[in-house]
Order: structure tokens, then sequence, then C-alpha cells
């Protein structure tokens, strides 16, 4: 009995003990969560975007991606800029900027008072070795240099920049990022050079991860790849000032998990939120803004892949555009909130107004192919990156595109892979059908039309396969795109509508979805918007 | 002992050796273009561009020459540069092992810890209540997958109770601690600022918790196992027959014995958490070296997937001597050779 008491007693003793342990730790973990909350609210300064980064560089001469713009733009300047409406070319480092009347000359002035970070002067040498260094590093942006053929700096603050050819949208293309002005000085100490063979003898692209040697409003803090990027206001900025001290780029894989921070305050700006996601968010601090991108997915059609079944003549590929359900698919995938886009050239850029829109027609597909002698069906191959791509999931959607070819007894095979798969299938025999996704690099459509119409040497005339299949090519549209390139005004923008027609008309290129950008950010963050050339302008970003 | 160890040692550069060699000709010979980290999508028709990238990055050279290249660097302790990353692979390996080890110590001490505790318990008691809730406890921890435990106990403390901060290591906002380490608890230690240790040990919790969960089970169902085995031995019987307290009997006499066994598990546990972390490093946004290696495998990073490789094998070489010799420490019985 008396050792019944004492084993009690020391259950009940172990018991309170626990339960006593179990309490400190949860004040502990409270006071400690306490400790968290204060630390987000006084960090006033500091302003946090949770993104999936997809950072390849730091070097603006070879950093080319999503991510890459944000940075570039933030802390090197370009010698034009995108006004806020996505069209209107306004002046940055340059003040002014003459053009000669075939469009082969460009002569800019730049603000005497620019400055780089380090205190010293942007001058027309800068430019020159910039843009030169651009040009020969033969890397992702180098394309933006293509045509330059000489760059004269007739004194410290005029450039003049020659062409081989018209090009109408020169200028829009000096609104990338990636055309930023380095200071030449600091990048040479580093290993930077300009010359002919800067890809092989340029050593600065270690340098350029850790430090930056531009004139924008932020300078370079520190970089830990996929973890985080941290900018810090640029104090000797020459012109307005950034209103916050500090963006953090945080790396935060998907939609999800931006959302959670986004509601719990531990980011300010959520990037990639998807419509769907952007639903179940339900914090009253979070602004929730859905606004057209110039982004979109598409459809490929290759009719030179090796080892076709049949052979995908124009109307066997204009049965596939008719098959395609648009509506349903922006539906399926995004749950509406997308847009149906003719060409592959975004709506709202140079040549796109009253284009055709994509028409879902079952029986005008079966007919199609009735003509073009294949109307029992027949089976390809479709090979796609597995991702998940401005909120549309690429598996999803090609299971729906599966579904409506089904219907005109196309066997659609599909095929998720990983990036580099898919480009080793694409690179060999080519892939019958594939999906993808495009983003702009500045407002223009050449670049479009220089990447994806049936020219010889684009990118997608060899991954249609021009190759085996010649007659892929369309002749008229180099005539035109150089027509569009020697015009302005609304004459340049009539040429660009009729490439695009043309571009429909060759039915290679389908696409199928502009996704709408979700803006998600608390409602303390003022000057959040979508740019063309640079995502996110964080130059006018601010705290309350 | 010393001899067995500086033998053991000296191995280990012909193992890694062989393990290079496999690794490097196995992820050459994986499907795949590995310029798809190197050369943009819309460039990789440029043949300019493309041709400059091969050659900057050795891949215009045949295989034989790339590998007598590579074996070449790394006697100098050179890994490579990263495709990915544009950084020396050990300067990424550097960064990222110690916030896997922060996470798998802090998993081994929640795993260990709790599994022995509760294995002794489990025994002590063996079929009661107690015994039953340990081990089904256990067979939670050893039987949810990882994602699944991690995500609902992410949603649950953070997101609904607010009691745990999310996923990272740190607050967004707050800067990381001084480079000493790398460690993040323990650099904040080291630079005197309470706040961020606080913080960090905050955002550690979760992670090692639910990677030290799947340990504890085993752990813990091992330990019981041993320890029923042990309870039963003459000698435990003679020290309770001496009046030792039930207490002592069972740490001292019985435990002691009955680790042997869990020694092993708990050298490999170790080494294949460091291996095997990247799920509870992808849910908690752990920039380890669990999730480095699986962007590396998606990107066919050459430098970064046999720099990984190299990590790897080190961890599980240095665990199984470590295992061996506390094996001999634990038990005198135990000769090496």
């Amino acid at each position: 009995m008396g050792g019944g008491i004492v084993k009690k007693t020391r259950r009940m003793a172990l018991t309170g003990s626990v339960f006593a342990v179990a309490l400190a730790a949860g004040g502990w973990l409270a006071q400690t969560g306490g400790i968290i909350a204060s630390a987000e609210a006084a960090g006033s300064d500091t302003l946090v975007i949770a993104r999936d980064m997809d950072l390849d560089s730091l070097d603006p001469a070879r950093a080319f991606c999503d991510t890459c713009q944000i940075y570039i733009s933030s802390v090197y300047q370009r010698l034009v800029d995108l006004a806020p409406d996505n069209k209107t070319i306004v002046p940055a480092l340059a003040t002014k900027w003459e053009i000669n009347a075939d469009q082969t000359q460009f002569t800019f002035h730049l603000d005497p008072k620019a400055t780089f970070s380090d205190g010293s002067p942007v001058e027309a040498k800068d430019v020159k070795w910039s843009w030169l260094r651009l040009k020969h590093m033969k890397s992702g942006p180098s394309f933006m240099m293509d045509g330059v053929t000489a760059i004269e700096t007739p004194d410290a603050h005029t450039v003049v920049v020659k062409l081989d050819a018209p090009n109408s949208e020169f200028l829009g293309v000096l609104t990338a990022p990636y055309t930023g002005v380095t200071n030449s000085d600091v990048a040479m100490q580093h290993g930077a050079n300009d010359s002919d063979k800067a890809d092989s003898t340029d050593t600065a692209e270690s340098w350029f991860l850790q430090n930056s040697a531009g004139g924008g409003p932020f300078v370079l803090e520190s970089y830990r790849p996929n973890d985080e990027l941290r900018l810090k206001r640029n104090d000797n900025y020459w012109g307005k000032k950034a209103a916050v001290g500090e963006i953090v780029i945080k790396q935060t894989k998907d939609a999800v998990s931006q959302a959670q921070m986004l509601e719990s305050g531990a980011a300010d700006i959520a990037m990639q939120i998807d419509p769907d996601t952007a639903k179940n968010i339900s914090s009253g601090d979070v602004v929730i803004k859905t606004v057209p991108s110039f982004n979109f997915v598409y459809v490929a059609v290759s009719p030179g892949a090796k080892n076709l079944p049949v052979k995908l003549t124009p109307k066997v590929r204009e049965a596939i555009g008719y098959a395609i359900d648009y509506e349903g698919t922006i539906n399926l995938t995004l749950g509406g909130d997308g847009n149906l886009q003719p060409a592959p050239i975004p709506n709202g850029f140079p040549g796109t107004d009253n284009l055709p829109m994509p028409v879902h027609d079952v029986a005008k597909a079966e007919a199609l192919l009735k003509e073009a002698g294949v109307a029992d069906g027949f089976t390809l191959d479709a090979y796609f990156p597995n991702i998940n791509v401005y909120g549309v999931d690429l598996s999803t959607m090609m299971q729906k595109v599966q579904q409506d070819l089904s219907k005109v007894k196309i066997k659609l095979n599909l095929n998720p892979v990983t990036f580099s798969v898919w480009r080793e299938h694409i690179n060999g025999d080519g892939i019958p059908v594939t999906a993808v996704f495009y983003a702009p690099d500045y407002y223009g459509s050449g670049q479009y039309v220089q990447y994806f119409a049936m020219m010889k040497g684009t990118a997608w005339s060899k991954r249609a396969g021009a190759a085996n299949d010649p007659s892929v090519l369309n002749p008229k549209e180099g005539d035109l795109l150089a027509k569009a390139l020697a015009a302005s005004g609304d004459k340049r923008d009539g040429y660009f509508h009729e490439i695009a027609l043309e571009i429909i008309k060759d039915r290679v290129i389908i696409p199928v979805v502009s996704p709408q950008l979700v803006l998600a950010y608390r409602k303390n963050v003022e000057g959040v918007r979508y740019s063309a050339c640079c995502n996110l302008p964080t130059a006018e970003l601010s705290l309350k | 002992m010393q001899q067995y160890i500086l033998r053991r040692l000296l191995m280990m550069p012909l193992l890694l050796l062989g393990v290079v060699t496999v690794a490097f000709f196995l992820s050459h010979v994986t499907k795949g273009d590995p310029l798809s980290s190197v050369v943009s999508e819309r460039q990789m028709n440029n043949k300019v561009v493309v041709e400059a990238a091969r050659k900057r990055w050795g891949l215009d050279r045949s295989l034989p020459d790339q590998y007598r290249i590579y074996l070449g660097n790394l006697v100098t302790g050179d890994l490579g540069t990263s495709f990915r990353t544009k950084r020396g692979v050990g300067e990424d390996i550097a960064d990222r092992l110690p916030a896997t080890l922060e996470l798998v110590v802090a998993a081994m001490i929640v795993g260990t810890g709790c599994g022995i505790g509760l294995g002794v318990l489990a025994a002590h008691k063996r079929n009661e209540a107690a015994d039953h809730g340990a081990r089904f406890f256990a067979l939670i921890g050893s039987s949810i997958p990882v994602f699944w435990s991690g995500l609902i106990l992410l949603y649950l403390f953070s997101v609904q109770l607010g009691w745990l901060p999310g996923a990272g290591r740190l607050d967004a906002r707050t800067a990381a601690p001084p480079f000493v380490t790398g460690m993040f608890t323990v650099d904040a230690l080291i630079a005197g600022d309470l706040q961020t240790f606080l913080q960090a040990l905050g955002h550690l919790i979760l992670p090692a918790f639910v990677l030290g969960w799947a340990v504890m089970g085993i752990i813990s169902r091992l330990v019981r196992a041993s320890m029923l085995d042990v309870l039963n031995q003459d000698y435990v019987l003679t020290a309770r027959a001496k009046g030792a307290a039930e207490l002592r009997v069972l740490l001292h006499h019985a435990l002691r014995n009955a680790l042997i066994p869990t020694l092993t598990i708990i050298g490999y546990s170790f080494a294949y958490l460091i291996t095997g972390a990247v799920l509870t490093e992808a849910i908690f946004s752990w920039p380890g070296i669990g999730s480095y290696a699986v962007e590396s495998a998606r990107a066919l990073d050459y430098p970064a997937i046999v720099g990984v490789t190299i990590i790897g094998a080190l961890a599980f070489l240095l665990a199984n001597l470590v295992t061996d010799v506390a094996y001999a420490l634990a038990n005198p019985k135990i000769k090496l050779g």
C-alpha cells in the first residue's frame, strides 16, 4: 500500500514535470516567435520579395533570365528606359538622342551628372566598353548587340552607334537591362575585358557574383545561390534615391510557400503566385491585383522532325490548331485568368492589333485532316519540360491538348522531361509536338520574329526541321521584317501585322495562353507594377 | 587501434578515386544536354553562343580528356566550377554543407535522444500503455514520409499556431551572422548575437524534429529490443538483487550494453541524413547539400554532381570508421584489426 502511494506520487511528479517542461517550452517558443515578429516589424527599411530565382549569373554581360532582369535593372543603368505604359521610351542615362533617316546611326547624349556607385562619372567610354563586352561575350544576351558595326565616342558624353542595317527597334533593345552600363575601370581591375576574345579571356564573372559596378539605384550587398540576393540602396545615386534601404529577394520555390510568406508578413511581395493560389489568400493585409502580361505559353509542331508517322503538312498543322480548345485550356490551367493570343507576339506589341483570335472548331479540324488524307488518325510524340511556368503547369496543359487532339483521332504520347533532356531531344531528331514559353526582353516585335518566324537561321525554323523539310520556310517573313525595321510608327506596325499573319499561317507556333500576372503584395507596399523590360522596377518600390 | 584507424584513413583516397571515376562517367552518360544551365533556351540554336559555351566549360574536349583534367584539378583541391551557380563547387559545398550539418546534428540529437529515451521507456514498461504509446509514436515517425510530416507540422506550428517560424534558416530580414562555421546557431553565439541565435534555433526546431523523427523510430525500436534482451541477463538480475535503484539498473547496467548494436545505426543514420536530407531541405527551403545535389542532378551540372558524390562518399567512409571505433570503445571485447 505504502509502495503504491510512493509510485502514484512519483507518477504525479513525473507528469507534473513533463507538463511544466512543455509549458516552459511553449512559452519559450511563443517568446521566440515574438522576437521574430518584432524583428519583421522593426525592419521597415527592408523589403522582402519571395521568388523562385532563376539567376544564371550576376555578370551583366552573361546573365539572361527573368530574375536577372530585376537584378540588372536595379544595379545597372541603361541609356533609355521604358515608361510605365510599357510602350514609351524615356530618357535615363541619355538625356536625348538623334536617329539618322535610314535608322542605321543612333547618337546619344549622356547626362553629365550621371555617376557610378563609387562616385566616378558615367562616360561614353563606359557605354562603348559595356556594349562591346556584351557583344564579344557570345553569351545569352549578346544578340542585343547584333548588327552593331561601330561605337564611336567623339567626347566623354556622346555615343554614336552604327548598325549594318536599319533597325527601328534598336532604341527598344536598349531598354533591356542587359544593355546596362558597367563601370569599365572597376570591372577591368577584376578581369573583365571587351576584346573580341572576351568569351574566353574575361574572368570577371566570379567577381560579379559578389560585387557590382553599376550606377543604378541599388548595389549588390550579398548573394547566396538558391538562398537569397541582397541589394542595398546606392546612396551615391545621382537621380532620385530609392525609397527602401534594402531589398532581399528570398528563394521561395512554389506559389503556396510564397503565399504563406506573404500572409505571415515574412515577405512583402510574392512574385509567382498563380491565380488558383491567389484565390486562397484571405489575409486583409495582402493586396492582389491581376494584370495582363506579355508572357505566353505555346505549343509547337515540327514538320521536319525525324521519324514522323505522317507528313505534318500545313493542312495537318492547321487542323491541330483548330482541334485545341483554347478557352477550355485557359480555364483548366489558370482558372480562366489568361488571355487568348493570336500570334507568338504578345498582345499589345507592335502589329498585334486586330489579329484573328485562335478558334476551336473540331468539325473544321476533321475536314482538314480528311483533305490531307489522314482522317483515320495517327500518333505523335510530345516531349516538353516538366515545369510550371507563369502559373501554367505544362503537364496539365498538354494533357488537355492530348484530350482535344484525341477527338480528331490524333493520339499524343506525352513525355514530360527535365529541361536538359528536352534540349537534347529538340537539338537531336527534333520533337513532333512540344510546349514551351516566352517572356519579352524589351518592348518590340522584332525579337519574336527573329525567334519564331520561319526565316532561315531563326531558332524555330531550325527546331521545326527546316533542314529536313525546306518547305517550312516562309521567305515573305524575312522581307517583311527588313521593311518593318526600316520603317517607323504606323508603317512599322503595319509590317509587323503582316508578319504576324504570316506566322499564324505557318502553323508551327500555336500560342495557347497568355497568363495574367498576379501582383501580390502587402498593403504597406507601394509602387508594385509589371514592366515589359524589367519585370519589377525596384526603384519605384516603397514601404508606407 | 591507432594503426587500424591510420590504415582505414590511408585506404580512403583509393576508395574515393573509385567513387569519383564511377560518378564522373555515370553523370556524363546520363541523357540530357548539360548546356541547359549555361546557354539559355532561346540561344540554344545559336551556333556561336553554343560553341563559345562548350569551349568555356571544357565540353568540347573528349571525355577521357575531361576526366584527366578533372583528376588533375582534384589533386590540387579544385572541384571545378558549377555550371549553374558559376562558383567553385568547393565554395558552393562550403556554403551548403554547414547548413546540412547543422540540421543533421540537431536531427540526430532529437532522433537519438528521444529514440533512446523512448526505447528504454518501452522496454521498461513492456506491454503497458507507455510501451504501446512509445512504439506508436516511433512507428509514425518511421512510417510517415518526411515531405508529408514536414508540410503538416509547418502548417500547424507556423501557419496556424504561429509558434514557430516558417521556412528558411533565418527570417528574410535578418542578415546571416558573420561566417565562422557556417552554422547560424553557432556563428550567432560566437558573434554574441542572442536574437539571431534564438531566431536560428527557432527555424531549426521543426526541420530537425521532422528529420529526427524518422531516425527516432528506428533507434527506439532497436533500443527496446536490445534492452529487453539485456534486462533478462544475470548481471542485471544481480544488480537488482543487490538493491540498485531501478533508474541505475536501466541506465548504468542495461542501457550501456544495449546501446552497442544501436551505435551502428546511429553512425549510418548520420551519414544517411547528410546525403538524404533533401526532402526536408526542400520543404523547409533549407539551402543545404541535399537540395544542392538535386538541383545539380536536374541540370546535369557535372562538376557539382561529382563534388557532392565525393562529399557523400566521404561522409559514409568517415561514419563507418567512427562507428567501428565507437563499437570497440563501447565493448572492449571487440578487437579492431
